[in-house]
């Protein structure tokens, strides 16, 4: 058990690290989001057609 | 059931954990020990209890240009405030952690201080380029914040999951469940941002991992905050040691130093009360003699 938990954070830490090296060498700024399934609102504020938040498939793009 | 199902199911089951794990804090008294968890659970809280029905009620009740400019400041607000609770988080689990070495504890601290506020500086700074929005720089600076605060986690994973024997602690205890939990979060964080500068059309499978993710890491804090955990072992340590050794040393910097004077001291360097301190001192000692 303690075995599973320890390669389970490790996994953990390398994955991050992994995906961190990836960010770094995006060619654009990676836009993250927060941990949530709530839709992204990544538009402007004053978006003319508000992001489409009225949709029911709003994703917040 | 479709993605969009998926992820509503999965809004609603994150918001009931969030109010789970806050009532097994409050229930086991854990909400002065970790106070910034308790913290960030409230914000998602109140955040999803503002952004939920502004979400139902665009376009209908509430005006769709409105509803999104209130979703989109709330939102990045929330997540601004959830990545500064996140530095606390990790602070308090790293003072809980090293709470039995008090001088490699504040020199950590101290450390700790510096590698936060020298991260927040450039996450502002780099959120800055030319003709950039306040809507595009409000995204990059918290976004920034938040990878910043998410490498910074994994570190204190790594730390906890290595030092976790040292420590005296085991992986049942809350601060090993804690950092574990905050450890997946940060996981999905890095993961998410790194898929979408690479596939930016998969939004809502992004949502479905992005939500399972949180809702697996509160399940994880709920679990560890309701099930007691084990007596932390006394730490033995060789007198010989290097942890010994740095704790000392490191419980000694801090110390307010003494003062010692050296070369020609004349009368007129100090007060006239020292001075009278010294002479009726000086008195005494020769009482004896004089008699």
């Amino acid at each position: 058990m303690k075995l599973i938990v320890r390669i389970f954070a490790l996994t953990l830490v390398v994955t991050g690290a992994v995906a961190s090296t990836h960010i770094a060498n995006a060619s654009q700024p990676a836009l993250g989001a927060r941990t949530s399934a709530l839709p992204v609102p990544m538009c402007p504020p004053d978006d003319p057609n508000a992001c489409g938040i009225a949709d029911p498939s709003f994703t917040g793009r | 059931m479709n993605s969009h199902n998926i992820v509503d199911l999965l809004t609603y089951i994150e918001l009931a954990s969030c109010v789970l794990a806050l009532g097994v804090m409050q229930y086991r008294r854990q909400i002065t020990q970790f106070k910034p968890l308790a913290l960030f659970l409230l914000t998602r809280i109140s955040s999803f209890a503002i952004s939920m029905p502004l979400l139902s009620m665009a376009g209908k009740q509430i005006n769709k240009h409105l509803a999104y400019q209130l979703y989109f400041y709330v939102y990045w607000a929330s997540y601004a405030i959830e990545a500064i609770l996140g530095f606390f988080i990790i602070y308090s689990i790293y003072n809980l952690a090293m709470a039995p070495l008090r001088g490699l504890q504040r020199l950590g601290r101290l450390m700790f201080r510096w590698a936060a506020g020298i991260a927040i500086a450039i996450a502002v700074t780099m959120a800055f380029s030319p003709h950039v929005t306040s809507a595009k720089f409000i995204i990059r600076a918290v976004t920034q914040l938040q990878q910043t605060q998410s490498v910074l986690t994994l570190c204190m994973l790594l730390f906890v999951c290595l030092a976790i024997r040292p420590m005296g602690l085991s992986y049942r205890s809350k601060i090993f469940g804690v950092s574990l939990g905050l450890g997946v979060m940060a996981t999905a964080e890095l993961v998410g941002a790194a898929w979408l500068s690479h596939f930016s059309s998969l939004y809502s499978l992004y949502n479905i991992v992005n939500g399972s993710a949180i809702c697996i890491a509160i399940v994880l804090w709920t679990s560890y905050l309701a099930i007691p955990e084990p007596r932390r072992r006394m730490i033995i340590l060789p007198t010989t040691s290097p942890f010994l050794r740095w704790n000392q040393i490191s419980l000694a910097l801090g110390d307010e130093p003494g003062y010692v004077a050296l070369g020609e001291i004349t009368p007129d360097m100090f007060a006239p009360a020292e001075v009278e301190v010294m002479r009726r001192a000086a008195l005494k000692m020769n009482y004896p003699v004089a008699n």
